[in-house]
């Protein structure tokens, strides 16, 4: 890793700053966007993730009401959707959105979610 | 470990954050999002469509009210 | 799941488990999907596959985090952007990415960056791209395998010559900041 350091000044502070954790990094890339485009553009993948989470819930829910599932995967089921959830809930709190931010209008087409 | 090694870290990991995840070849449609220092939650936006369109044709007509 | 790792236009075949889907020529280099969390340490060990990769043939990074579903994705990404990629890695063949960075260092000297750090430097690489950043300066640089000490014996002659700039040189990375290729100069 530090083996990546070809030529370096003695005093390493002013390369170090306040960014090098993952987090900031992510958060860093999606900020150089001007504000309400980088909120746009988290608004729009988040509801995707969450249309997605949510078709892969009914999907599971048609399985457990056939009963075509084991009671341990429904049990696992159930633990990855609340994981899934929470995850969620902090995705949109990172971004300074709510749930309902995520159901996007869309016109004629109705609702997103 | 020394502080100096800390900082040596920070660094390399300061140009490797942005070369993996600023550069390189961009696939259209894939949006890939990281939280903190967890889960990779990926989606493909060919893919979803598709599955979309899957799901709603396995629905069950709706119910007579 | 694939992971995408990284598009070539060489036949040898990778060490398990990552794979080549070839289509027209090119290839592309894919792991099966990772489900570790992408922190620091994973983010490291993607790196050392790349270069690992790189060591044995001319490739173009893929932004990391990157999955397709299938093979039928990767052959239909391969044609459409077929010339993209092909001139791509003509551009960055034998070559490393350098990247350099410049702040104030705090002592008295000239500030003027771009002329006295960049102007001597791109003289020594293929290509260069300038990227913004919280830097005074900041920049990648195409070198040729063979150059790289010729490049960091000149960063390390310039910091000596301006006391007021802190100048760090990182690499060699795969060419990540020349993925889609020759520049329009």
């Amino acid at each position: 890793m530090n083996d990546k350091i070809l030529a370096a000044p003695l005093d390493l502070d002013p390369f170090v700053g306040s960014e090098p954790r993952l987090e900031n990094a992510l958060t860093r890339r999606i900020n150089s966007d001007p504000e309400s485009v980088q909120k746009g553009l988290a608004q729009l993948v988040l509801t995707i993730v969450e249309l997605l989470r949510q078709l892969m819930e009914r999907q599971a829910l048609r399985r457990v009401d056939a009963g075509t599932l084991t009671d341990e995967q429904v049990e696992r089921l159930g633990h990855t959707f609340r994981e899934l959830d929470a995850r969620m809930t902090e995705l949109v709190e990172e971004f300074g959105l709510t749930l309902e931010d995520l159901n996007l209008d869309l016109g004629p087409l109705g609702r997103l979610l | 470990m020394t502080q100096t090694t800390f900082a040596q870290r920070d660094v390399a990991l300061v140009d490797l954050l942005d070369r993996l995840l600023g550069g390189g070849v961009v696939v259209a449609g894939e949006i890939t999002l990281a939280v903190a220092d967890v889960d990779l939650v990926h989606v493909s936006l060919r893919a979803l469509v598709s599955s979309v369109a899957s799901a709603q044709a396995e629905l069950p007509p709706p119910a007579a009210s | 799941m694939i992971d995408l790792l990284a598009i070539t236009d060489a036949d040898a075949p990778p060490a398990a488990p990552v794979r080549l889907i070839r289509a027209g020529g090119l290839g592309a280099l894919c792991a099966p999907a990772s489900s570790e969390p992408a922190d620091s340490d994973a983010l490291w060990r993607h790196e050392e596959l790349v270069e690992e990769l790189m060591a044995e043939r001319a490739l173009l990074p893929v932004r990391f985090g990157t999955r397709v579903s299938g093979e039928d994705e990767i052959a239909a990404l391969l044609a459409e952007r077929r010339d993209e990629f092909a001139a791509a890695l003509e551009h960055v063949r034998g070559a490393v990415e350098l990247a350099v960075r410049v702040q104030p260092s705090g002592a008295p000297g000239s500030l003027d960056a771009e002329h006295d750090v960049h102007g001597p430097l791109r003289a020594l690489a293929r290509d260069t791209s300038i990227q913004p950043g919280d830097d005074l300066f900041r920049a990648a640089y195409l070198v040729d395998r063979g150059g790289v000490g010729v490049f960091v014996r000149a960063v390390r002659r310039l910091q000596e010559r301006n006391p007021g700039l802190a100048v760090l040189c990182t690499g060699p990375w795969p060419p990540y900041s020349f993925a889609s290729g020759p520049r329009p100069s």
